[in-house]
């Protein structure tokens, strides 16, 4: 995956894209190339993932630019519809159909029908662990069934291309790592290309290690995640360390070369530091700790939020 | 897609939203509709009247008049919105059936859904007069005119609303205006300008079939041309409204 040029295989490539809604912009100058396997699009509320998958499906057409999915334009395309699965983030099951009404309807709009709708749906069910609330009505369904049931449909014509928007929002963190599993499984044991948008780093981190970052409607960085981290460690990151005896600390970071600037926290019980080698600073902190003699109760990074990453990444 | 495929997808929605719309509140509506038609036709059907004419005037009046534009609104403003609002329309719009079909799969449930609930309307008030006054064959035509009268209306209107639905964010709005200011009033009045109204054609259509009250003696249009606007209006308002949801975006 990569933001410039495009080859054989790829399964999304999006070129000069722009998506505006009035004055609000969705997308701008987008770029971005996706290749088969699983593909993380990670970013923060409002960075445009939505507004991505809805171009991929052909649910809105681009103001500016192009996209092509397995070769072919998905504005006015339904029959591109017949390779693409899609797991919306939003509430999307009918409330008065049982789940097994449900995957029923879906599959009679893939022109599935007979035996072979019959069958597949019990296998979904199986798939996602869904059997035993097959036969009830989906309104009555918990957040985490909810997704199972959307996955399910997304799954039922066997598209080659799997879309995922937030499937583990507001999941537990048990129905989480089921479902990070599933999305893995789905790829390596059922040959899906997948497709997974989240705002939490680490939650992509366990399903793949090809990631996107967006932000504002622009692609900001893609690639191996390691490589993302180390372009991130590149950037100032703000520390926080709490203790006694914080100002021969404070002290001793001002003489080290990574070390951009140091403050002192209100209660004086703390300092924030910015530092332009992250690396560096990790590796000599506990060496400096022990000779200036401090006590550090605590420390924490103030970037752990995606919106701080990103806000570097654009150079803001 | 094939159309064989296509009859399958069109044939599974038709099934879904029909069941959606038989079991909704619109149900509801419908009892209380036809009992209140019961209420006045039953009361007046007690008093010393002219049973054919004024039985076919009531119909006229309570049915054609009112409430069949009132209930093609209430049933066509929402099904297609209701689903672009809930968003829950998302899995018809990424299946691999084309917009254009789907629309099909709307209308279709969405006209017979409105000619059932309008059959039971005319049947109500038919009953709750006529067995008061004696059915006979006379009758009998009454009843079977209006009622076929009722499944056209509901083709041509249901057509309307729909279209309607995919144009306007809030549909019910211009329903409103439509029922009762341009069929109620501009349907109403004297002269030419009726002839903007759907309500003028299927009385039209109606004064043929109906040889008692103020409908058989109804400054109609001729029925070849009454049927010709009717079914062209119908076109018109399907292909249109296909091709608004055609070029929808669903955001």
């Amino acid at each position: 995956m990569n933001t410039s040029g495009r080859t054989s295989d790829s399964v999304i490539v999006a070129e000069s894209l722009g998506k505006w809604y009035g004055e609000v912009i969705g997308l701008n100058n987008f770029n971005l190339e996706i290749r088969h396997g699983i593909t993380g699009v990670v970013g923060p509320n409002g960075s445009g993932k939505s507004t991505l998958f809805k171009l991929v499906l052909g649910l809105i057409k681009p103001n500016t630019g192009k996209i092509t999915v397995f070769g072919q334009t998905p504005w006015g395309n339904s029959k591109l519809h017949s390779a693409i699965g899609f797991c919306p983030d939003y509430e999307s099951l009918p409330p008065d159909s049982t789940g097994r009404e449900f995957l029923s309807l879906v599959g009679h709009l893939h022109a599935m029908e007979g035996a072979t709708l019959a069958s597949r749906i019990e296998e979904l069910a199986s798939l996602v662990e869904m059997g035993h609330a097959l036969d009830r009505k989906t309104g009555g369904y918990s957040k985490g069934m909810k997704q199972r049931m959307k996955i399910a449909g997304a799954l039922i014509h066997d598209p080659d291309l799997l879309i995922l928007d937030e499937p583990l929002s507001g999941t537990d963190p048990i129905v989480r790592k089921e479902l990070i599993d599933l999305t893995k499984r789905l790829n390596k044991e059922h040959g899906h290309d997948v497709v997974v948008s989240s705002h939490v780093l680490f939650e992509i981190e366990r399903m793949t290690h090809d990631v996107a970052l967006m932000y504002k409607g622009r692609t900001v960085a893609s690639g191996d995640i390691s490589e993302i981290r180390s372009l991130i460690d590149k950037h100032p990151h703000n520390i926080v360390i709490e203790g006694a005896e914080v100002t021969a600390l404070a002290k001793s970071l001002l003489e080290e070369d990574y070390t951009v600037s140091v403050a002192f926290n209100d209660d004086r019980k703390g300092i924030t530091i910015q530092v332009s080698n992250p690396e560096a600073f990790f590796n000599g902190l506990p060496a400096i700790i022990d000779d200036t003699g401090c006590g550090v109760t605590s420390m924490y990074s103030l970037d752990d939020n995606l919106e701080a990453i990103f806000k570097y990444l654009v150079g803001r | 897609m094939d159309l064989g495929k296509a009859l399958n997808g069109i044939s599974a929605l038709t099934m879904h939203s029909l069941r959606g719309l038989l079991l909704s509140r619109k149900v509801i509506i419908t009892a209380l509709v036809a009992l209140f038609v019961a209420f006045v036709m039953g009361y007046a059907g007690s008093q010393d009247v002219d049973a054919l004419s004024d039985g076919a005037n009531l119909l006229d009046v309570l049915i054609l008049f009112f409430f069949m534009p009132v209930m093609a609104m209430i049933f066509g403003s929402s099904l297609i919105r209701d689903e672009i609002d809930s968003k829950s329309i998302t899995h018809v719009a990424t299946a691999p059936l084309d917009r254009a079909f789907a629309y099909i799969g709307y209308y279709v449930p969405l006209a017979l859904a409105v000619s059932a609930s309008m059959i039971l309307i005319t049947t109500a008030g038919f009953l709750s007069f006529f067995i008061q006054q004696g059915v006979d064959r006379s009758a009998a035509d009454i009843y079977l005119a209006f009622t076929a009268l009722v499944v056209i209306g509901s083709f041509v209107y249901s057509s309307l609303f729909l279209a309607t639905s995919v144009l306007f964010k809030k549909p019910v709005f211009f329903g409103l205006f439509y029922a009762f200011i341009w069929e109620g009033f501009i349907g109403s009045i004297p002269g030419a300008i009726q002839k903007a109204s759907v309500k003028h054609y299927l009385r039209s259509v109606g004064s043929e079939w109906v040889d008692y009250g103020d409908i058989s003696g109804f400054d109609a249009s001729s029925m070849g041309a009454s049927a010709a606007v009717l079914l062209g209006l119908t076109l018109f308002f399907l292909v249109f409204g296909a091709y608004l949801f055609r070029e929808k975006e669903l955001s």
